[in-house]
């Protein structure tokens, strides 16, 4: 019996091992892994495609946090609860068990939590800022000295990666993307996500973030700031390994501080609708997340736990000089809005958000269209959404 | 009898043409989302108001017409300037010919990438060259105001060599002697072109806009991996916002109205084509 | 007018983009964001090369893919565009007008807008990540232009030549493929070519229809290695790609680029 799960190409590549390992030991039930596209819209729209296609191969597949609920609504995703019990995420960090369930129902069972840090340079300040403002008068000054080409680098290009952002700078500021306790209703226009509109827009505007941001994204925020041409990158814990790597520019020059809540952008597993054998996959699916496989996993390529017993575990510790920063991040994470309209919402705040800091308009008529539009869309979902 | 040779090519392009059309049509008229758990359920003409109401699909409209437009007019341009050199005797002409075809029969994804290497900032090489200049690097792919610009750069660059070859088919179809009989007359260069060569090669200039006119109104490959569509949605085409619609947002009902959409505009536009070049012709015939 | 200066500048223009991707093919990624004269002294390799070639599947395999979908969907069309347009130009003047507007009409379609009903009738009839099964779209919307290119090549012929054939008592299968064909191969040759590389370059229908990553087509392939990937920026890896992928391409046209112009000049754009 073959259980097999699409997974976008560095998970398939980093757990191929922990595969190759199963796959000896069970004569009877083995696992076959399909080594999807690296970039994540591209591996949506993958999935996407095989599932409108009829038939899809896969049982499981490895999900961004922020599907779950179009996957689920579209009628895609089986219910997890009725086959790993109620108290799947138990034992789990606080941060990393949001996102999963939705609708009353269990979706996805989390491979492992990824959240927003901020990577500063050790040899151009003592201590990492406390704060985002802190940050950005740190960056100022270092401009106003010469000392480095760029103060902050992040990701601006108008896709995902923009809205991730732009939730991080909002929760600093207190403001929240839909009305707490009401999540049919945005929350755009408040004064809070004005302010944090408008303080991105003034980074590119005062110098601190270069211009060329708007076509930035991870991989490109990673090798300018790998050049050792900016001071601070926002980015995902991922950095953190490709920056020690040798020939990088800044190798052992780099620390990590996680500032407010980090955008939560865990990975996990979901079972598609239709697959042939679902107690197989979900036994696969425990296997994958279980904590031996989650310790393998760390060790080896640095993916954060989600399991508490391993974020506090001090020989993982040493292994990882990261892993009290990434617990503390996970103390509390922020989460992009769980409704199927997800890709609506985040698309007209990216346009409106791309708008802004590229120059145009101002925050306040920016967010109360991104308000205005993200109303419309709600709206359509009517009040059973 | 010989009908019957023409029926199972006919048949396979009715399917493949005629009959999304139909379905577009019908879907048009349906709620089929992720809020109807991906059931189409008729929804009488709510797409269609909301199509009319749509900024966006306006806005993406006016920016592919831009698109469309400068592309046409710069690559009949250089595509003609191209056409007349190599049509005249060259050294190896093969290979020439050869050479400048390749932009063209390279995947437009393949060279979406590079152009989006070579236009990165601050790495790529045109900045490089700005700052070997003493210049201060540009954001080609980051300015709302003239990264659509680069766009049309990419498209020209790779379509440009395709519209040069329609054209090379006309030039060869003129009779020589034709212009000899031009030269003869003392008539220079610039005024064998204007007398001789641009009316006789003005049906294959109709034609071949025509066609690239409905396939850069089309485009989607070269803005999706070139830019996304931003910065600003500034470079956001039709055929980007339907793809959108469907594959990201799973709103098959209004990506379906979004398609015909286009459609209705590509249809417009190619009869006022038609319409001035039948209007000019008849205007030439009443003046002598 | 000296023709060096102008033939030079069409040169430069379209390869130099070319030349900057097989330079960045052989640099490391550490070298790409080097600045400065001094950076053309190191940072050079194959590793991109190896990269791309021993990739999973190894890039040949996207090569192979697109190159039998190409054959497929160039048989096709040929096989069924042949005859019709040999049938068109056997039609009395008004049918064989109409048909030809209609024909006309649909080789300007912009088909980027037919993707997603195709697959839906990809689902339908269980297509999906079949890659012979590409042909049937990419022969659909070739055979407009392509029985266009045909039937002006067929008007071509003198009417007498048919004939003659055809009092020596060859019956219509003969006459095509013994009198006309043979007759008509620039022709041919330059319509094969446009269909193949139309499927070559051809993106919206691959990127839906076939989801299995041993299966997909050049262009979905290089598109899917990049969008915002998140490890490092593999423009190295992508440069190694194109440089790879363009290489049939240019052996190809190298080759044929004869073909390619006089098959068109034979009457694309008559009647």
């Amino acid at each position: 019996m073959e259980v097999s799960v699409l997974m976008p190409a560095p998970f398939a590549d980093a757990t191929a091992p922990l595969v190759a390992a199963f796959n000896r030991e069970h004569r009877d039930l083995q696992i076959a892994v399909t080594r999807g596209p690296l970039d994540t819209e591209a591996l949506s729209d993958l999935a996407i495609s095989s599932l409108l296609l009829g038939d899809t191969p896969y049982d499981l597949l490895l999900m961004d946090v922020t599907w779950t609920p179009k996957y689920a609504a579209a009628g895609w995703l089986e219910p997890l609860e009725p086959l790993l019990g109620d108290d799947a995420l138990t034992g789990m960090a606080p941060g990393a068990q949001l996102g999963n369930a939705f609708g009353g129902h269990l979706w996805r069972l989390p491979l492992l939590a990824d959240m927003g840090l901020i990577y500063w340079r050790t040899d151009l300040m003592d201590a990492p800022p406390r704060s985002l403002q802190e940050l950005a008068t740190t960056a100022a000054d270092l401009r106003r000295r010469d000392v480095v080409t760029w103060g902050f680098v992040w990701q601006g290009r108008q896709y995902e990666g923009l809205s991730c952002v732009f939730l991080e700078v909002l929760r600093d500021f207190g403001g929240h993307w839909l009305q707490p306790g009401d999540d049919r209703q945005a929350d755009l226009d408040s004064p809070e996500a004005i302010a944090a509109a408008g303080w991105l827009a003034g980074l590119v505007r005062s110098g601190v973030t270069p211009a060329a941001v708007a076509n930035v994204s991870e991989s490109e925020s990673l090798q300018i700031f790998g050049a050792g041409e900016a001071a601070f990158m926002r980015n995902w814990p991922y950095a953190w390994a490709e920056l020690q790597k040798p020939g990088s520019a800044v190798a052992g020059r780099v620390g990590v501080v996680s500032l407010g809540d980090g955008t939560q952008g865990s990975w996990g597993f979901s079972m598609l609708r239709g697959s042939a054998h679902p107690q197989q996959a979900a036994a696969v699916m425990r296997w994958f997340t279980s904590e031996p496989s989650s310790r393998d996993l760390a060790e080896r390529f640095g993916y954060t736990p989600v399991w508490q017993s391993l974020l506090n575990d001090p020989q993982l510790q040493e292994r990882l000089p990261l892993l009290p920063v990434l617990r503390q991040a996970l103390e509390r994470t922020a989460l992009r809005p769980l409704t199927p309209l997800y890709a609506q919402l985040s698309d007209v705040l990216q346009r409106q958000l791309s708008g802004l800091i590229t120059g145009s308009g101002t925050p306040q008529a920016a967010m109360a269209e991104a308000q205005r539009q993200s109303t419309l869309i709600l709206q359509a979902a009517g009040p059973a959404a | 009898m010989t009908l019957l040779l023409l029926l199972p090519a006919l048949a396979l392009v009715l399917g493949v043409f005629l009959w999304p059309l139909l379905r577009y049509g019908w879907l048009s008229l349906q709620a089929s989302s992720v809020l109807t758990g991906l059931v189409p359920m008729p929804n009488g003409g709510a797409n269609w108001q909301r199509l009319l109401a749509d900024a966006r699909f306006w806005q993406d409209a006016a920016q592919t017409l831009r698109f469309a437009g400068l592309s046409l007019a710069l690559e009949l341009l250089l595509g003609l300037g191209l056409a007349l050199l190599l049509h005249r005797p060259l050294p190896r002409r093969g290979l020439v010919r050869a050479l400048v075809l390749l932009p063209w029969a390279l995947p437009t994804t393949v060279m979406a990438l590079g152009w989006r290497w070579i236009l990165n900032d601050p790495f790529g090489p045109l900045n490089g060259l700005l700052q070997s200049l003493g210049l201060p690097a540009y954001g080609f792919l980051s300015q709302p105001a003239s990264t659509w610009l680069f766009t049309v750069l990419a498209d020209v660059w790779k379509t440009t060599p395709f519209v040069a070859l329609l054209l090379l088919a006309g030039l060869q179809a003129i009779p020589s002697e034709l212009e000899e009989a031009l030269r003869l007359e003392g008539a220079g260069p610039w005024q064998r072109l204007r007398r001789l060569t641009l009316p006789l090669l003005a049906p294959y200039l109709l034609l071949t806009a025509l066609f690239r006119l409905a396939q850069a109104l089309g485009v989607f490959d070269l803005i999706q991996v070139l830019t996304g569509g931003g910065p600003a949605s500034s470079t956001e085409s039709l055929a980007l916002y339907a793809y959108l619609n469907a594959m990201r947002f799973l709103d098959f009902g209004y990506a379906a109205t979004l398609m015909l959409g286009m459609f209705a505009l590509v249809l417009g536009l190619s009869a006022l084509v038609l319409l001035t070049q039948a209007l000019r012709r008849r205007l030439a015939e009443v003046t002598p | 007018m000296p023709i060096a200066l102008p033939l030079l500048a069409a040169l430069i223009w379209s390869l130099l983009p070319l030349l900057w991707q097989l330079l960045t093919s052989l640099r490391t990624p550490e070298a790409l964001v080097l600045q400065g004269p001094a950076a053309w002294l190191q940072g050079w390799t194959l590793a991109n090369y190896r990269q791309v070639l021993q990739g999973d599947p190894p890039f040949w395999r996207y090569l192979f893919n697109s190159c039998l979908v190409g054959a497929a969907s160039t048989g096709l069309t040929l096989l069924l565009a042949i005859p019709a347009a040999y049938g068109l130009q056997r039609q009395r003047p008004a049918l064989r007008g109409g048909i030809s507007l209609l024909l006309l009409a649909a080789a300007m379609f912009p088909y980027v807008l037919l993707f997603l009903a195709l697959l839906e009738l990809a689902r339908a009839l269980g297509w999906g990540n079949q890659l012979l099964a590409l042909a049937l779209p990419y022969a659909g919307l070739s055979l407009p232009l392509a029985v266009l290119l045909l039937r002006a090549a067929f008007a071509d012929l003198p009417a007498e030549l048919e004939d003659a054939a055809r009092l020596e008592g060859l019956n219509l299968w003969q006459r095509l493929h013994r009198v006309l064909l043979p007759l008509l191969a620039p022709a041919v040759a330059s319509t094969a070519i446009l269909v193949f590389l139309f499927s070559w370059n051809e993106y919206p229908i691959a990127l839906t229809w076939i989801s299995r990553n041993d299966m997909l087509t050049l262009p979905v392939a290089m598109a899917r290695i990049a969008g915002s990937s998140v490890y490092a920026v593999p423009y190295g890896a992508f440069a190694a790609a194109t440089v790879l992928g363009g290489l049939p391409l240019l052996a190809l046209v190298l080759v044929f680029q004869r073909q390619i112009v006089s098959g068109l000049t034979q009457g694309a754009v008559k009647g």
